[in-house]
């Protein structure tokens, strides 16, 4: 087998997060579930939404790359995370701009 | 860690590289690389109520704000603690497995089902009161008085009886006790739509904790029956915590679309 050549699922991997690093992403996300349920709590209008999400994509983001561990991924799971959230985004993008436009044609 | 080939049957026992795979490292980045494809599906599968959510909360922002407003603010926070927690036990379990520290693993993986169990009996207990304060999305519909009316041939009229029940519990409310008048904005058969994306939304995303509490119990007994005593095993743990992850991920966007987009004040925590 040695005579292959290595494929992309062959690099390194230095193993799972400590315990110590494991701690460190807790306590972050801990402080970030405090701040978003804070922000519950506070009369904030049409900002509110636009705030929570914004404490949420973070959360989301040290889940993945962190206890997840995304950072020591290869390249083809990331352009998978990549793919999800490009196709996301497109679920996103024509669904609102097709129900979101409607009602400026409706006569 | 031994990554060198390992595809001779020991004693016995199943080969711990099958017989497809090069080595180790490259099977144990399969599993993962399967794993991440699945959550791909799943990101897609929550995306799509999501999305549908986000139409209906631009076309109707009061109505949603108001139906939030009914939550549980308490239990919504107790849970995050929970599930967030219930991820750190499993990354904890992940690093044991690894290790080789067998009773570790069977320790943190049953306190991941404990924490994941009681998350659900959380939930249980919301959907309880839920059910107690009558909010659920029917379609019955009532005749009721219209004190605001000035006009005896429109001094009646006809409201869901999800909407009354509605009215009754957000008026209760310091936010509508204080702003009266933003009660009567509110059109409450159009609340019953955020109802409908509440319960399928949490309702899904319990769906997903109940599968992977079920895969936790049965990596606990692999684990009594000596399972993963080849250190290689860990990347079986790990995947699992990677779907682990992927609920908490779920939640984290459940908790402001949900629970805390609507006028919630400190005197609205109780059980």
């Amino acid at each position: 087998m040695s005579a292959q050549k290595p494929t992309v699922f062959e690099h390194e991997h230095a193993g799972p997060p400590s315990v110590a690093a494991s701690t460190t992403i807790f306590l972050a996300l801990a402080g970030l579930t405090a701040m978003a349920l804070l922000v519950g709590f506070l009369e904030l209008g049409a900002l509110k939404v636009w705030v929570s999400l914004a404490i949420a994509l973070v959360q989301a983001a040290v889940v993945g790359v962190f206890s997840m561990d995304l950072k020591q991924s290869d390249k083809l799971t990331w352009l998978v995370v990549a793919a999800s959230i490009f196709w996301t985004f497109l679920l996103f993008l024509f669904t609102l701009t097709d129900f979101l436009t409607r009602h400026y044609f409706a006569f | 860690m031994a990554t060198s080939n390992a595809h001779a049957t020991e004693g016995g026992t199943p080969p711990i590289v099958a017989h497809h795979f090069n080595n180790l490292r490259q099977q144990q980045s399969s599993v993962r690389f399967g794993m991440w494809l699945f959550l791909v599906t799943e990101v897609l599968f929550f995306a799509g109520v999501i999305c549908a959510y986000t139409c209906y909360r631009i076309l109707y922002p009061i109505e949603f704000e108001a139906a939030s407003t009914a939550l549980n603010p308490l239990i919504a926070g107790i849970n995050s603690f929970l599930l967030l927690t219930s991820s750190f036990t499993m990354s904890l379990a992940i690093r044991a497995a690894y290790n080789g520290n067998q009773p570790g693993l069977k320790m943190w993986l049953a306190v991941t089902i404990l924490l994941g169990t009681a998350f659900l009996g959380f939930k249980a207990r919301e959907y309880y009161v839920d059910f107690e304060e009558g909010l659920i999305p029917s379609a019955k519909t009532a005749i009721v008085s219209d004190h605001d009316s000035h006009s005896v041939l429109d001094a009646h009229k006809t409201l869901s009886l999800f909407g009354q029940k509605l009215e009754h519990v957000l008026k209760e409310k310091k936010y509508y006790k204080e702003h009266p008048e933003k009660l009567k904005e509110v059109d409450f058969d159009r609340a019953r739509l955020f109802f409908v994306f509440y319960y399928s939304m949490t309702g899904l995303h319990v769906v997903h904790m109940i599968v992977g509490i079920g895969l936790l119990v049965w990596q606990l007994v692999l684990a009594n029956l000596g399972f993963f005593r080849p250190q290689e095993r860990y990347v079986y743990v790990e995947v699992l915590g990677l779907y682990w992850h992927f609920v908490e991920v779920v939640w984290i966007f459940l908790l402001p679309l949900l629970y805390m987009a609507g006028h919630h004040h400190a005197d609205h925590l109780h059980l």
